[in-house]
C-alpha cells in the first residue's frame, strides 16, 4: 500500500504548566480520503493540527509526510510540504478581495488580473464558486470560508486541515462543502476534517480517528461503526465512573426564577445564534446545559445578561421580564453572571482586586455615599470576601491579572455570589483550573443553590454537569435539543446529542414541549 | 522581552530619574557640540526659572496654562481618549472669558473672575463637546477631530479681533489704526496672592485646586471609578453596566472645561485681553500633553511638572540672545520627553532570556465559538 | 513658551504675503483669469502639503500614526537651508545634495520615532507630539538654526520654475501643468508611483495587509515590524522633502517655524484623500488653493473672511472623518484598520 500523505508516530506534547495537550498520538491519513479528527473539546485536536502545520513542535514523536519524515521549524516549511489549514478564525484581511488575499500568500509579481483569473479557474475547478474581485467583508461566512480553501489550494496543498469548519455554515453551505471536498480527494489530495458532530463526520469521512483527553482512540472506517460506539469514544465511559453526583437536599421550590421563553438572538457573524430557546431554573435547583463550545452558550449568557438583544423571545429574572438589553436591569432583578471569558468580560484585569470585587455593588451603599466611593468600605468589604472565599492573593490592591485562575474565577463568584441573586449563572466556570480550583467552585455553586439561588451551568464537560444537575438540557447549534431529568439522564445520548445526532433518541430524553 | 506582571516600587521612582539624567547628560552633548558650555547654561537656566529674586513668580505665571492644559490632557488621556484640543478649548475659553469680563468688568471684582471662569469653562466644554459627541456617538477619532478643532478655535479668534468689528475689539483710539483685542476694565484684573517672596497668581491657585479636585474625582468618587473600570476593559465595563458612552462624554467635555479655564486665567491673569497671535505662538495646548505626559497623568503630578515646565519657558524667554539659542528651550523639552518615554519600556516590560526558542508556547486557547473572524492585535 | 511652539504663527499672518504669490500671479503670460491664477498657486503651495502627506500616508497604510510630521518638515528646511549656504559646486549638485540633506534630516527624525513606537512600545500619539516638540519650530530646528546662523542670508540656490517645451503658453493649461518648478513635478511622478507600488505590487500588497491586519500579515510570514520600520522612515523622508520646499521655493531667508503649521494640515490630508495618492493629490492642491485664496481674492476686491476660508479645510476633514468612520464607509472607505494599534504576537 502507498505510504499514507500524512502521519503522526508517537506524537506528545506538554505545555508549561503540566498541561498534556497530546500523549503518543498515532494517525495516519490515507491519500485521496477523507479522514476525520474527532472529539471533543480539550481532547487534543487543535493542537495536533498545530503540530501538523507548523506551528508547534512536538516534544516527542514525529510526523511523516508521503512516507518521508519531515521536522517543521515554521508554518512556511508546512505550507512547502504541501499541507493546507483552514483555521475556524480566518486570516483573512477584510478590506482586500478575494484574488488579492488569495495573492498574498503567493510569491512573484503581484499581477491583480492574473490573480482574479486563477481564482475564478480554481474556483470553476473545485466548485468554490466565489466572485474574485469581491470584498472579504461584503461576503457571507460561507463564502469567506471558501477563500480560506481556496488560498491554500493556490498553493498545492495536497493535505488540506479543516478546523470545525461547519461551525460556521449553514446546512446548505455544508453540503456544498462537502461536495468540494469530495472533489478535492477525487484528485487525490487527502483531508482532515476536525469536528466533534456525529452526523456530518458519517457524512463526509471515509476514516474516522476518535481523540480523548490527549490520547487517540484509534483509527476506524466510519462505514463499519456505529455513531453510539463513536460517541461512546468521544465521551468515554470509564472517565464517568467517578462523577459521582454530590448529593444535596431535593430541591423543594416550584418558583422559577429564570424564565426563557422562545429566545432567538443573532450572532457576530449575523447567523442564528440561538433559536427558540425555552427554559426554567427554579429556585435552589442546578440546571446544566452541556454542549460542544460554539453552540450557543455564549450568546445565551449575553441574552440573560442583558449584553445582547434577543431578537425574539422574553426573559424573566425572578419574574421581572427583560425588555432591553441592559445589564443594570437584568443585576437589579437578582441576575448573577459569571462569564466564560474571566479576564476580559468579566473583570478589569489591570484594576486590583477590591476594584473588582465592587464592580456591582460600587453605585450604591454601603460603598459608596452619594457621588462618592468610599475606598475603606470597598477595602475592608474585599477583605472580608477574600477571606470567605478563600482567594489566594497578596492583598486587595493586588492587580487582579497576576491571579491564578482559580483565584481569579473565586473573585468573580464572591463579587456576584455576595449581592444575593436570585439566578446564578455560570458559564464554563472550571474551564482551565487545576483540581483544587474546580472542587473549591464547584463546591460554591452548589452551596448557592442551597441557598435557593436558581442556578443555569452552562459546560462542555458532560461529568460537571452530571455531577452538578438536577435537570440536564442538551444545545446544539443554537436549540434546546433535549430536557431531562439527571437520574434519567443516559451518557451516550448525551453525547450523541452533543455531537447533534437525534435520531437515535431513546425515550427517556424527551424533547422539550 | 516580556511584560512585567507587577511593578517594582523602587522603579517608579528610579526610572523617571534615570530619564531625567539621560535627558540633561543628551542635552548637554548638543549645547557642547553647538559650542555653549552645558554647565553654565544649566546654572543660568535654574537661577531664572527658579532661583533669582522674582524668578519663582515669573515662572508661576508662565507655569498657570500650562497647569490647566496638562490637567485637561491628563484626565482625558487616563481612560484613553486623547484630547490633542488642549490649545483650541484654551482659546475658546479665553473668548468666553473676555466677553464675560468685558461685560462685567465693572463691577465687584469677585462676581467678574467668578463669571470669567464660569464663561471659559463652559465655553471650553462645549468646544470639546463637539469632538466628545462625535466620539461617542458616531465613533469619530478624537484626535484628529480635536486637533481640526484647534485651527478653527484659532481662527475664530483672530476673526474676531482682526477679521470683524466684533464687541471683543477695541474701536476707538489706537483701535481704529490696527486691530487689537478691546482690553477688560482694570478692575477685572484677577489678584495675587504673596506668600513670603513668592507671587502667586489666582489663575495658579485656582489651577492647584482644580488637581486636587481632579485627584478626588477620578480616587474616590463614582465617576471616577467608572473612569479607571472603562479606561481599562470597557467590555468588562458595559457587561458591568456602565454607561460607557455618557462616561465618555463626560469626561472629554470636562477635560475641555479644565483647559477653557487656563484661557481664563490668561485673560485675567496676564494679558487681560484676548489676544489670538500671543495664543497661537504660545502654544499651552501642545506643552500641556507634554506635562501630562511626564507627570504620568497623576493631577497632583502635574502641578509639579508644570512648574517645572513654567520655569524653562520663562528662563527661556528671560535669556534669549545670543549665548542661548532660541530652540533650546523646545528642545531640552522634547529630549526630556523622549527619555521619560523611552525610560517607560523599563518599568512596563523587562528583559528575559527565553531558554531555547519554541515557535510557539502557549498552551491552547480554549475553544473558540465562532468568534470574528481575523484576530486583531 | 516663546516663538511658534509648533509653527501656528503664519496660519495668523495676514500682513505678509509669501513670496512667490505674486510672482506666479503676475503670470508670464497676459494670464489675468483668476481661475488660473488660483490654480497655479494651488498646485505651487500644494506641493510640500502633497509631499508630506504622501510620506505619511506610506507611514500610516502601515499602521503607525505620526503626529511629527510637522518636526521632520521643519528638519528637512533646516537641513535643506544648511546644505544650500553651505555647500560648494555647480549649482544643480548643491541643489540635489540639498534634497538629499532634507530626506534625511527627516528620516533620521523619523527613526526615532519608529524606535520609540515599535521597539520601546510608546504609545504613538504621545511619541509623535514629543518628535514635533523636540524637531520643532520652538526646539531643535530653531536651535540648529541659530548655531548655523541660518539666518545670515538666504539660501544660494532655488526651485526655479522649469518650462516645459513651450507647452507653458497654452491657455489655461500651460501655466498650471507645464510651468512648475522640479519638486512639483517629481511629486506627480511620486503620486503615479506610489499609486501602482500600492495597488499593483507586490510589496503593496504587503504594506496594506500589515496595515489592515498585522496578524494575518504575521501569518503569512510578512515581517510586520519591520514594514514598519521602513514606511515609517519612507515618510519621514518625504515629509523632509516637503519641507525643503519653503526654504528653496517659497521663503528663501530662514525663520524660525518657516513651514507655518503646514504638517498638521498634511495629516488631515492623509484622511482627505482617504489614503489613497491620488485622492490626496486633489486634496492637496484644495489645499494649497485655500492657502492662497485669501491673499488673490482680496487683491481683487472680493471680500471673503480670511479665517473662514482658513478653516474650511480644517472643518472639511472633520466631515470626512465623520463619514469615513460611520458604519458602513468605515469598510470602503477607512483608515488601515490596525492604524494606531501596537502589535505584539503573543496578544493573539
Amino acid at each position: 500500500m502507498a505510504a499514507p500523505a500524512l502521519s503522526a508516530h508517537g506524537v506528545t506534547k506538554r505545555f508549561p504548566g503540566g498541561v498534556v495537550a497530546n500523549e503518543d498520538v498515532d494517525l495516519d491519513v490515507r491519500r485521496g480520503e477523507v479522514h476525520a479528527l474527532l472529539g471533543e473539546n480539550g481532547a487534543g485536536k487543535s493542537t495536533l493540527s498545530n503540530i501538523f502545520t507548523g506551528l508547534y513542535r512536538a516534544d516527542a514523536g514525529h510526523l511523516e509526510v508521503d512516507g518521508v519524515p519531515v521536522a517543521f521549524s515554521s508554518p512556511r516549511d508546512a505550507i512547502d510540504a504541501g499541507i493546507g489549514m483552514v483555521h475556524q478564525h480566518f486570516r483573512l484581511v477584510d478590506t482586500f478581495t478575494v484574488a488579492e488575499n488569495v495573492a498574498l500568500g503567493e510569491h512573484g509579481r503581484f499581477r491583480p488580473r492574473v490573480a482574479a483569473t486563477r481564482v475564478a479557474e480554481l474556483g470553476a475547478r473545485y466548485g468554490l464558486d466565489v466572485d474574485p474581485s469581491a470584498r472579504i467583508w461584503q461576503l457571507s461566512v460561507g463564502q469567506q470560508q471558501r477563500v480560506e480553501i481556496l488560498k491554500a489550494l493556490s498553493r498545492e496543498a495536497r493535505i488540506l486541515i479543516l478546523d470545525e469548519p461547519t461551525a460556521v455554515l449553514t446546512p446548505q453551505e455544508a453540503e456544498g462543502l462537502f461536495a468540494v471536498l469530495r472533489r478535492m480527494t477525487d484528485e487525490g489530495r487527502s483531508v482532515v476534517f476536525i469536528s466533534h458532530k456525529l452526523d456530518e463526520v458519517r457524512a463526509v469521512a471515509d476514516r474516522v480517528t476518535v481523540m480523548r483527553d490527549g490520547r487517540s482512540q484509534g483509527a476506524r472506517d466510519v462505514a463499519g461503526t456505529t455513531t453510539r460506539e463513536l460517541a461512546r469514544l468521544m465521551v468515554g465511559r470509564d472517565v464517568l465512573l467517578g462523577a459521582d453526583h454530590v448529593p444535596r437536599a431535593p430541591v423543594a421550590s416550584d418558583e422559577v426564577r429564570l424564565a426563557l421563553r422562545g429566545v432567538s438572538a443573532t450572532g457576530d457573524r449575523g447567523g442564528a445564534a440561538l433559536a427558540g430557546v425555552d427554559l426554567d431554573v427554579r429556585a435552589g435547583e442546578i440546571v446544566g446545559v452541556c454542549g460542544v463550545a460554539g453552540n450557543g452558550q455564549r450568546e445565551l449568557a449575553e441574552v440573560i445578561g442583558g449584553t445582547r438583544t434577543a431578537t425574539e423571545g422574553t426573559v424573566t429574572i425572578a419574574g421581572t421580564p427583560l425588555r432591553k438589553a441592559d445589564p443594570r436591569r437584568a443585576q437589579r432583578a437578582g441576575l448573577a453572571l459569571v462569564p466564560e471569558d474571566r479576564l476580559h468580560t468579566g473583570l478589569a484585569p489591570s484594576l486590583p482586586v477590591e476594584d473588582n470585587l465592587a464592580l456591582m455593588a460600587y453605585r450604591r451603599g454601603p460603598l459608596s455615599t452619594g457621588p462618592f466611593v468610599r475606598r475603606s468600605r470597598i477595602r475592608d468589604r474585599a477583605r472580608d470576601l477574600i477571606r470567605e472565599y478563600d482567594v489566594r492573593c497578596p492583598g486587595p490592591t493586588t492587580a487582579t491579572r497576576v491571579l491564578s485562575g482559580g483565584n481569579v474565577q473565586k473573585v468573580l463568584l464572591a463579587r456576584e455570589l455576595s449581592s444575593d441573586p436570585q439566578v446564578l449563572v455560570a458559564a464554563s466556570p472550571t474551564r482551565g483550573l487545576d483540581v483544587g480550583a474546580i472542587e473549591s467552585v464547584r463546591a460554591l455553586i452548589v452551596q448557592a443553590a442551597e441557598r435557593g439561588v436558581g442556578v443555569l451551568l452552562l459546560s462542555e464537560d458532560l461529568d460537571e454537569i452530571l455531577s452538578l444537575s438536577d435537570r440536564i438540557a442538551v444545545i446544539y447549534e443554537g436549540r434546546l435539543v433535549a430536557t431531562v431529568d439527571r437520574a434519567d439522564a443516559d451518557v451516550e445520548e448525551l453525547g450523541l446529542l452533543m455531537g447533534g445526532d437525534t435520531a437515535h433518541r431513546t425515550g427517556a430524553v424527551v424533547a422539550p414541549s | 522581552m516580556e511584560r512585567r506582571i507587577d511593578r517594582p516600587r523602587w522603579l517608579t521612582v528610579a526610572v523617571p530619574l534615570a530619564s531625567l539624567v539621560a535627558a540633561l547628560v543628551t542635552g548637554a552633548v548638543v549645547l557642547a557640540a553647538a559650542g555653549k558650555d552645558p554647565f553654565a547654561t544649566y546654572d543660568r537656566i535654574l537661577q531664572r526659572g527658579f532661583l533669582a529674586d522674582g524668578a519663582l513668580s515669573a515662572t508661576l505665571v508662565a507655569a498657570s496654562p500650562l497647569l490647566f492644559t496638562g490637567l485637561a490632557a491628563a484626565v482625558a488621556f487616563r481612560m484613553g481618549i486623547f484630547n490633542i484640543g488642549g490649545e483650541g478649548q484654551l482659546v475658546v475659553g479665553a473668548i468666553g472669558a473676555t466677553w464675560a469680563g468685558l461685560t462685567v468688568g465693572d463691577g465687584p471684582v469677585g462676581v467678574t473672575i467668578v463669571a470669567m471662569l464660569v464663561a471659559g469653562g463652559l465655553a471650553g466644554a462645549a468646544w470639546a463637546g463637539i469632538a466628545a459627541a462625535l466620539r461617542a456617538w458616531l465613533r469619530t477619532n478624537e484626535i484628529i477631530t480635536t486637533l481640526m478643532l484647534n485651527y478653527v478655535a484659532l481662527n475664530l479668534a483672530t476673526y474676531l479681533i482682526f477679521g470683524s468689528r466684533s464687541p471683543w475689539r477695541k474701536l476707538d483710539g489706537s483701535g481704529l489704526m490696527f486691530p487689537q483685542g478691546k482690553p477688560l476694565p482694570d478692575r477685572a484684573e484677577w489678584p495675587s496672592f504673596t506668600v513670603g517672596d513668592v507671587v502667586l497668581p489666582l489663575g495658579f491657585v485656582v489651577g492647584a485646586v482644580v488637581a486636587v479636585g481632579l485627584f478626588v474625582l477620578l480616587r474616590s468618587t463614582r465617576f471616577g471609578f467608572e473612569v479607571r473600570v472603562i479606561g481599562d476593559e470597557p467590555r468588562a465595563a458595559r457587561h458591568a453596566g456602565m454607561r460607557t458612552r455618557r462616561v465618555t462624554f463626560v469626561l472629554l467635555a470636562l477635560s475641555g472645561a479644565v483647559a477653557g479655564l487656563g484661557g481664563a486665567s490668561d485673560v485675567g491673569d496676564t494679558r487681560q485681553v484676548l489676544d489670538p497671535k500671543a495664543l497661537g505662538q504660545a502654544g499651552y495646548g501642545y506643552a500641556g500633553i507634554v506635562v501630562a505626559a511626564l507627570a504620568r497623568l497623576n493631577p497632583l503630578a502635574v502641578v509639579v511638572v508644570a512648574i517645572v515646565m513654567g520655569g524653562l519657558a520663562n528662563a527661556g524667554r528671560a535669556l534669549q540672545g545670543p549665548d542661548f539659542p532660541a530652540g533650546l528651550v523646545g528642545t531640552l523639552q522634547g529630549l526630556l520627553l523622549v527619555c521619560t518615554l523611552a525610560g517607560e519600556l523599563f518599568s512596563r516590560y523587562r528583559i528575559r532570556r527565553t531558554p531555547g526558542l519554541q515557535l510557539s508556547d502557549d498552551p491552547p486557547a480554549p475553544a473558540d465559538d465562532g468568534a470574528p473572524a481575523g484576530a486583531t492585535a | 513658551m516663546n516663538a511658534a511652539a509648533l509653527g501656528l504663527v503664519d496660519l495668523l499672518a495676514t500682513t505678509d504675503a509669501p513670496v512667490g504669490v505674486t510672482e506666479l500671479a503676475s503670470g508670464r503670460g497676459v494670464n489675468d483669469n483668476i481661475f488660473v491664477v488660483i490654480a497655479v498657486s494651488a498646485v505651487f503651495y500644494g506641493t510640500p502639503l502633497l509631499l508630506a502627506a504622501l510620506g505619511e500616508m506610506l507611514t500610516e497604510r502601515s499602521g503607525v500614526l505620526n503626529l511629527g510630521v510637522e518636526g521632520m518638515m521643519l528638519m528637512g528646511a533646516a537641513a535643506c537651508a544648511w546644505t544650500s549656504l553651505n555647500a560648494g559646486g555647480p549649482g544643480w549638485l548643491a541643489l540635489v545634495l540639498a534634497l538629499l540633506a532634507a530626506m534625511a534630516a527627516g528620516g533620521v527624525a523619523a527613526l526615532v520615532h519608529a524606535v520609540l513606537v515599535l521597539t520601546f512600545k510608546v504609545e504613538q500619539i504621545v511619541s509623535g507630539l514629543a518628535i514635533t516638540i523636540l524637531a520643532g519650530a520652538a526646539g531643535l530646528s530653531s536651535f540648529l538654526a541659530n548655531t548655523w546662523d541660518l539666518g545670515r542670508g538666504p539660501v544660494r540656490h532655488r526651485l526655479d520654475l522649469i518650462e516645459v517645451a513651450g507647452l507653458g503658453d497654452l491657455p489655461v493649461v500651460g501655466p498650471i501643468l507645464f510651468r512648475q518648478n522640479a519638486l512639483t513635478y517629481a511629486s506627480w511622478l511620486l503620486v503615479v508611483g506610489l499609486w501602482w507600488y500600492l495597488f499593483r505590487s507586490r510589496p503593496g500588497l504587503h504594506l496594506r495587509a500589515v496595515g489592515e491586519s498585522p496578524a494575518t500579515a504575521d501569518a503569512m510570514g510578512i515581517g510586520v515590524v519591520r514594514s514598519r520600520y521602513l514606511h515609517t522612515v519612507a515618510g519621514g523622508c518625504l515629509a523632509g522633502l516637503g519641507g525643503s520646499f519653503y526654504p528653496l521655493a517659497i521663503i528663501p531667508l530662514w525663520s524660525d517655524g518657516l513651514t507655518g503649521g503646514r504638517g498638521w494640515i498634511a495629516l488631515a490630508l492623509v484622511i482627505f484623500g482617504f489614503w489613497r495618492p491620488e485622492l490626496i493629490l486633489v486634496g492637496a492642491y484644495l489645499f494649497g488653493a485655500f492657502v492662497s485664496l485669501s491673499f488673490t481674492l482680496q487683491a481683487r476686491d472680493v471680500e471673503v473672511s480670511t479665517q473662514l476660508l482658513d478653516s474650511l479645510p480644517y472643518l472639511m476633514t472633520i466631515v470626512v472623518l465623520v463619514v469615513v468612520s460611520a458604519g458602513w464607509a468605515r469598510r470602503r472607505l477607512g483608515a488601515p484598520a490596525a492604524l494606531g494599534q501596537p502589535y505584539e504576537r503573543e496578544a493573539r
